[in-house]
């Protein structure tokens, strides 16, 4: 499964496609299981430019009772810096924050590409 | 110390109005993020994992009281309140908003601060000795030339688009502060036999994928000729430096493959076609400079503090701190106070609005209004009476500004690693903090003496760790941030680049691995050996056999 991220525009916040809308919480993030479905949505997002930066999809898998990023990358950026536990999504908190702390998995991210490209 | 004039001024206003132009056009969608992107990095503008980071440039890593509560101020607006000093004395902030960048550019105009040569493939932001002006042992303070090289590279046309970045750092004393020998140029001041001011010029140092020490292609290059001489020198670089493999732009890799004497001669056969008198400064100019930084308003003291000597015998905490946090200073009766942001626990480097602005403070009413960024990721007081340290040091402490771990195995060069930057593998800060809460007993740090641990959390290092006496690097196995450790690197006068030891650890083998390391070292050293020395004297095996036992 996947869910489609970029960094919001104009503050750089950490975004993910929900519905037709954008959302700061990976909780809100539309899964695609049809990965033509996906491509779409990322392709339509790429129009967008005064909404989102580099938009891109990330792997999502089952965990401990919803879904959470599969590459530990994505996941730190749907949760914030570990090293201030107060900066970031993470201090918002919830159960999906909760879900996506105890996630464990890859720390490769096939966005990490792009990102690197973006710098 | 030197002040922007109005020329200055005046390119940073129309500058920052050039640039909230921009910013309305890409947030209007107007223009594309491919076309935006370079602009906003040219204005020190990056996007990294969670917002933009603004790299704000402190030119050879000196700043005035005025400058560092501007600092402190745009952290605690526009930001979460604090800043990452990072190893090439810059300052970093993580959490930018890009409709806030012009109006935090606007701010820092006012006082001489600025994003610009903090990114893109120019010269960038110099570095320097942060002792310098204070240091008995310089011949010529290299902030003077330091400054003249900015103000001939800032917006330069012919070098704006060279084939990679380029660094340049510059020493004027014989003990290396600045990391010279890691530098694309690495420029180092010293007295020539008849009494001239010279260069020994040195390039192709580098860390990254592939580190280099620098080899010298000059010894003695008269000081007045820097200008001439560095534009011969990113010339040669600029027309033969590789554009096909982002991986072999820099400098070295071209002082490599041509060998360090075929590139030293063509540098000298461009230099000696130029039009030298062109570039050079004119004595009349480089002396307008060197009198801006010309420290005023030292007081004529006796060389022993009464007050100073019986605070150290009163209170063990103070004469700790003065042991390893002050060096001595070429005016009678002054010290050089190191600032540690290595508090132990804490981000390597990270300093909040509250703490920048005591420093300020401290700056303003006790260190003739200057403050030093150091590439160890520290501050430093460079002008303290004596007599001042017991009151500057209760402050600092206060503040957690005082750990005495200057030089010590607590004091650990780290960057940002994967918690904030989008090149990252692996983290680098909670490793740094797991290993300085092991040796937090600043009686065993001080035991253990000069160590330096320095972590990158990828192979671009920024953490040095490639000059670490324990360097230690992230990488990504199979998913899993693993660090590789490396032993006897050093960024020093005697610079060398560490010998990766074995195979990479996990992130919770990393801190008993030290712990190990340091074992064998205390019971390997001789009388008033330094790690480093100990291990190029016993050489890797006690430590490799330490380290993998359980392994094997």
């Amino acid at each position: 499964m996947k869910v489609l991220t970029g960094n919001r525009l104009d503050d750089g916040e950490v975004v993910f496609l929900s519905g037709a809308a954008w959302s700061p919480r990976f909780g809100d993030a539309t899964a695609f299981d049809d990965d033509a479905r996906a491509e779409a949505a990322e392709a339509h997002a790429k129009t967008q430019l005064a909404t989102v930066v580099d938009p891109y999809l990330i792997e999502v898998g089952e965990t401990g009772g919803g879904l959470a990023p599969v590459s530990y990358r994505e996941r730190l950026r749907a949760l914030g810096p570990t090293n201030k536990p107060d900066h970031g999504k993470q201090a918002l908190g919830g159960a999906d924050i909760e879900r996506l702390s105890h996630a464990v998995g890859a720390a490769r991210s096939k966005g990490r590409v792009d990102l690197i490209r973006r710098k | 110390m030197y002040n922007y004039d109005t020329i200055d001024a005046e390119m940073l206003a129309d500058r920052t109005a050039e640039f909230r132009e921009q910013c309305a056009r890409r947030l209007a969608g107007a223009i594309t993020e491919e076309q935006f992107k370079p602009i906003r990095l040219k204005n020190g503008l990056y996007l990294q994992l969670h917002a933009y980071m603004l790299r704000i440039a402190i030119p050879y890593g000196t700043l005035n009281s005025a400058q560092m509560r501007m600092l402190a101020h745009v952290a605690r607006t526009y930001d979460r309140g604090y800043g990452h000093f990072t190893t090439r004395t810059n300052l970093q902030l993580h959490w930018i908003k890009l409709r806030d960048a012009p109006d935090i550019l606007a701010a820092l105009a006012k006082v001489g601060l600025h994003a610009i040569q903090t990114s893109g493939n120019c010269i960038r932001n110099l570095t320097a000795d942060p002792h310098a002006g204070a240091t008995a042992d310089e011949v010529d303070d290299p902030r003077v030339w330091a400054e003249a090289i900015r103000q001939w590279s800032t917006f330069h046309p012919e070098f704006s688009y060279l084939p990679r970045k380029f660094k340049i750092a510059v020493t004027g004393a014989p003990k290396d502060r600045a990391a010279v020998q890691v530098y694309d140029v690495g420029l180092r001041l010293h007295r020539d036999d008849d009494g001239a001011l010279a260069f020994q010029v040195m390039v192709g140092g580098g860390l990254g994928r592939t580190p280099y020490l620098g080899q010298t292609i000059r010894e003695r290059l008269p000081a007045r000729y820097l200008l001439s001489y560095m534009q011969a020198v990113v010339r040669v670089y600029n027309r033969a430096g590789r554009r096909d493999n982002i991986h072999k732009q820099r400098i070295k890799i071209l002082v490599s493959d041509l060998g360090a004497e075929e590139f030293a001669r063509r540098v000298e056969a461009e230099w000696e076609a130029s039009d030298k008198a062109a570039v050079d400064l004119p004595d009349t100019e480089l002396a307008r400079i060197r009198g801006a930084f010309a420290a005023r308003g030292f007081e004529s003291l006796p060389a022993v503090s009464p007050a100073f000597e019986a605070a150290k015998s009163e209170n063990r905490a103070f004469a700790r701190f003065a042991r390893n946090n002050v060096a001595p200073h070429k005016q009678p009766g002054y010290g050089i106070v190191n600032v540690s942001l290595k508090a132990i626990g804490e981000t390597p480097g990270d300093c909040s609005a509250e703490q920048m602005d005591l420093v300020a403070d401290l700056a303003e009413r006790f260190s003739l209004d200057e403050v030093r960024v150091a590439y160890e990721q520290n501050l430093i007081l460079p002008h303290v009476r004596l007599d001042d340290l017991p009151q500057v040091w209760a402050t600092l402490e206060s503040a957690g500004l005082a750990t005495p771990n200057i030089g010590l195995i607590s004091d650990i060069i780290a960057c940002p690693g994967l918690d904030y930057c989008a090149l990252a593998n692996a983290r680098s800060i909670p490793i740094a903090q797991d290993i300085a809460r092991r040796f937090e007993d600043p009686a065993l740090a001080e035991r253990i003496g000069e160590l330096k641990i320095k972590i990158s959390g990828c192979i671009n290092a920024c953490g040095h760790h490639h000059v670490g006496n324990i360097g230690i690097l992230g990488v990504d196995k199979k998913g899993e941030e693993y660090y590789q450790i490396s032993l006897g690197g050093s960024a020093d006068d005697d610079a060398s680049l560490a010998k990766i030891l074995g195979p990479g650890l996990p992130a919770e083998g990393v801190t008993p691995a030290i712990d190990r390391i340091v074992e064998v070292y205390l019971r390997e050293r001789r009388e008033g050996e330094r790690f480093i020395e100990t291990y190029r004297r016993a050489g890797a095996e006690p430590f490799k056999e330490a380290v993998y036992a359980e392994a094997v």
